[in-house]
């Protein structure tokens, strides 16, 4: 991806915006939908989308390449994302589930598949937070047990647990 | 419907993360037990479903303008603006100096009086190497505006420490060198434990 480029990090770490603005259109969507299916929460989302990435800016100078910046900065994100709920700094919980459908709405994607991802999207947006924070890192961002234990500060037996329970309510959810 | 005692191992099998030997009691199980088979069938549909969830979503609204506005104060660092850094790094040695005369007293055994210097070096290394690491698994839970100032303060301590112990190895016996290294070794430890009783 050319946004990607080592010269874009590079113009980035010397402080060029421009730079990090195309880092930014290239990463936002994913950075967004980390945040959104982790918190289940449009508005939380956002904010936190903008805490990744000025932390991201300040934190530039650490990335040094040993993995790939992608990687670096969905770290950093899921983080940041933690950081704020052990802070306690979350607001009142706005999960939505059907009441909400439109921000999980992909324009452009075939109906039928849109249908099913909808449903399950709307599932996970309505587990215990535990439960769906691991499910996501797990069964949709592929993150290992043991990764998960150490971002969000919990015991891998734990992460394990948690996602068997999310998956059992997905399918209870799934099956109605 | 599942077998309750058998979620665990169920969910490991369709994650192909058990051994051989309990994956062959599962397989034992589930040749006997349509209900499980139905559900390893379900956890599959549901594991694959979300595997190929999209992995970007584009939020409803521009979020740059509200990034560009957080981080529109961050210098241009280079190698020409040393005379910036150095200002910086003196005005965070100052900052560095103020935490420290806010802080308690340290543990009289991080202090030089009475030991011998090597032990006292000794002592400090020790204290500023686990401190260290243990700041490098809780940093995360500091506000990047503290770790920024923190990483400021630590790197100016360090440079005043550099100086001295390179003043102090040309000059052994001075006295006054050795209280330099001593209360910039000294700023450095209290300041790690202050930040690593921040975070944790």
């Amino acid at each position: 991806m050319q946004a990607d480029s080592s010269d874009l990090i590079q113009r980035a770490q010397q402080g060029d915006q421009a730079a990090f603005e195309a880092l930014y259109r290239a990463h936002v969507g994913r950075v967004y939908a980390l945040c959104l299916r982790l918190t289940a929460d449009r508005a939380r989302a956002e904010e936190l989308t903008q805490d990744a990435f000025v932390r991201a800016w300040e934190r530039l100078a650490s990335f040094r390449g040993e993995s790939a910046f992608s990687s670096w900065l969905y770290r950093l994100t899921v983080n940041v994302v933690f950081l704020g709920q052990r802070a306690g700094q979350r607001r009142a919980l706005r999960v939505f589930t059907t009441e909400d459908p439109a921000a999980f709405e992909r324009p452009g994607d075939a109906v039928s598949t849109v249908a099913g991802q909808l449903d399950l999207e709307r599932a996970i947006a309505a587990l215990p937070p535990g439960a769906r924070e691991v499910f996501v890192l797990h069964d949709v961002e592929g993150y290992r047990h043991h990764e998960i234990a150490r971002l969000n500060g919990i015991a891998v037996g734990t992460s394990k647990a948690q996602l068997f329970r999310a998956r059992r309510l997905l399918r209870e959810a799934l099956s109605k | 419907m599942m077998c309750n005692e058998w979620e665990t191992q169920l969910n490991e099998y369709v994650d192909g993360t058990l051994a051989a030997e309990a994956r062959a009691l599962v397989e034992a199980h589930l040749a006997g037990c349509a209900g499980c088979r139905a559900a390893v069938v379900e956890l599959r549909a549901l594991v694959a479903g979300a595997a190929d969830l999209p992995k970007r979503i584009e939020p409803a609204r521009d979020l740059w303008t509200g990034i560009a506005a957080r981080v529109g104060k961050r210098e241009v660092r280079n190698g020409k603006r040393w005379w910036r850094t150095a200002l910086a790094a003196a005005a965070t040695l100052v900052i560095g100096f103020a935490v420290y005369r806010l802080l308690p007293p340290f543990a009289a055994h991080y202090r030089p009086v009475g030991e011998g210097w090597l032990a006292v070096e000794a002592q400090y290394e020790q204290a500023s190497d686990e401190l260290t690491r243990a700041l490098a698994t809780e940093r995360d839970r500091l506000a990047p505006a503290t770790v920024a100032l923190l990483e400021r303060n630590l790197a100016a301590i360090d440079a005043a420490l550099r100086e001295s112990r390179d003043a102090l190895a040309r000059d052994p016996e001075n006295v006054e060198l050795r209280g330099l290294v001593a209360s910039a070794a000294r700023e450095k430890v209290e300041l790690l434990r202050w930040a690593t009783r921040v975070a944790t």
